[in-house]
């Protein structure tokens, strides 16, 4: 599997609360928390494909870095409009 | 006042301030187009950054610095000061011993050069005795194979003065000027910060854990002690910050109180990092001794790059030079990280919770600053944040990183006016 970082700040945190996800995010730093979503391979290479500045870090983090930050955001807010972290395929439906 | 600068020296003055007596001063010379490099190397000579240099180093002086880390005169030096041209052109123009020739930038006059020595020198042999690496993925490698194969060497004249742009023009401060704002402060201790970054929460610890150094046994009801940043301005390179959203960041810092306004300033510095990691270091202290600095605080991994030196190899060079040979002093400095357990940012030769520290790591910082999602308080001012976006919008074309497009459309830093 792939994955790709949203980062949580204390806004953000309040919004997974809400909906019962605070507890999937990560404490990485001094309240900053981060979100791991997962992908395929080929949802990988589509996103890869459709943000070409993007890069997937195969050396360090196995994640996708360097997306735009309004796709980063579009993530997040489907997250908290699904309630769970499997939102990539309806990503793809609100990008195409 | 008194301008004493490195070696014991008075602080280099080689400018022409008047327009007419420069005029004359430059007619009928043989001209050379020079790189950024060179200009802000001139610059830098002129006002005095380079104290005891007054000019492009000879063949004896790089000599020297390779050997023995000094000038010919036994001053400590540690990076040579090259004027570099290639064979083709002084041959082209014509360029012997003796010459006077004209330093042209950006095709506007600089400076003048007089020519009194022309000579080779093994660039191998400079990047392994400065550099500890011949290796070409190096960046200050990098700078020297891009030299030209000949060097002049030969004292630097400005002929015409630079005229910053905003906003590098508030924080641009010849060493005379530097210490006037000083005596002016009341400042006995100046404590350097040397930077190209936006400031987080762990540099502003390492500038506050400084100035505790720094200020000592001074009396506290009426504080003499101030920290002085200085942000590096040289030459940048994709994904990293704009030089705007680095020194607007560290004045937010005051503007903010973060730090008093009456301890903090502000102020840039022209140079080009060869990233010489504890060579580097030493060149630091002799430029902020310049400056009129009295401390400078060298963090881990100080102007190191990869894994060329040990984190800590800029601290302990400083026990190999004798004291008497730098007139500013080292303050070694370990990290500064946030503990979860103690609930704040703190210092790791102070807290023993070394297993659960949550280390500040500029490219997690950088990855959230990417994403436009507002670091918490405690890892990143949010003003120094509000400050970065506001940058990235008025300069950096929508980035808070340089991209090529900012590359290439930015304003200059600095601009020469036509003589």
């Amino acid at each position: 599997m792939y994955s790709i970082n949203l980062w949580i700040n204390e806004e953000r945190y309040d919004k997974l609360n809400q909906v019962g996800l605070a507890n999937v995010a990560k404490d990485v730093l001094a309240g900053m928390k981060v979100l791991k979503l997962q992908c395929t391979k080929e949802q990988k290479d589509r996103i890869l494909q459709f943000y070409p500045m993007a890069k997937f870090d195969s050396a360090t983090t196995r994640s996708i870095e360097l997306l735009p930050a309004e796709a980063k955001d579009k993530m997040f807010n489907l997250v908290i409009k699904k309630g769970n972290l499997d939102i990539i395929e309806e990503f793809f439906e609100s990008i195409s | 006042m008194r301008y004493g600068g490195h070696g014991g020296r008075e602080i280099v003055d080689r400018v022409i301030a008047s327009p007419s007596e420069a005029k004359d001063s430059i007619k009928g010379l043989k001209q050379i187009a020079i790189t950024g490099r060179i200009a802000r190397e001139c610059i830098n000579i002129a006002y005095g950054f380079f104290t005891p240099l007054e000019g492009f180093m000879g063949r004896a002086d790089v000599e020297a610095v390779c050997k023995k880390m000094t000038l010919v005169n036994g001053i400590l030096w540690p990076i040579p000061i090259v004027f570099d041209i290639s064979k083709e052109e002084i041959n082209e123009k014509g360029i012997k011993k003796g010459d006077t020739v004209l330093l042209v930038y950006q095709d506007k006059a600089l400076a003048t050069l007089e020519v009194e020595q022309i000579f080779s020198y093994d660039k191998t042999k400079i990047a392994q005795s400065v550099l500890g690496t011949t290796d070409a993925k190096h960046p200050g490698v990098r700078i020297l194979h891009e030299m030209g194969d000949k060097f002049i060497g030969g004292k630097v004249t400005l002929v015409n003065t630079p005229r910053f742009n905003p906003p590098f023009d508030k924080f641009w401060y010849t060493p005379k000027e530097m210490r006037e704002r000083f005596a002016e402060r009341g400042w006995q201790r100046i404590v350097a910060h040397q930077t190209r970054n936006v400031p987080h929460s762990g540099h502003e610890w390492l500038m506050k854990g400084a100035w505790f150094s720094a200020n000592g046994e001074l009396p506290v009801e009426k504080l003499q002690t101030g920290i002085l940043v200085s942000c590096i301005i040289g030459p940048k390179r994709v994904g990293d910050y704009i030089d705007e959203a680095i020194v607007l960041g560290h004045q937010v810092l005051h503007e903010a109180r973060y730090f008093r306004d009456d301890i903090h300033m502000v102020s840039i510095a022209l140079w080009d990092m060869r990233y010489a990691g504890p060579k580097e270091a030493i060149f630091h202290a002799i430029l902020r001794e310049n400056l009129g600095c009295t401390h400078h605080m060298f963090g881990r991994d100080h102007a190191g790059v990869g894994t060329y030196y040990d984190p800590y190899d800029a601290h302990r060079i400083f026990d190999q030079i004798p004291e008497a040979s730098l007139n500013i002093k080292p303050i070694r400095i370990l990290e500064w990280w946030y503990c979860p357990i103690c609930g704040e940012v703190t210092y790791s030769g102070l807290c023993g919770h070394s297993q659960e520290k949550q280390a500040f790591s500029g490219t997690m910082i950088r990855s959230m600053i990417q994403d436009k999602v507002k670091p918490t308080k405690l890892i990143f001012r949010p003003e120094v944040f509000d400050n970065l976006m506001k940058c990235t919008n008025e300069y950096g074309f929508g980035s808070p990183f340089c991209t090529e497009e900012y590359l290439s459309k930015r304003q200059p830093i600095f601009e020469l006016p036509i003589l």
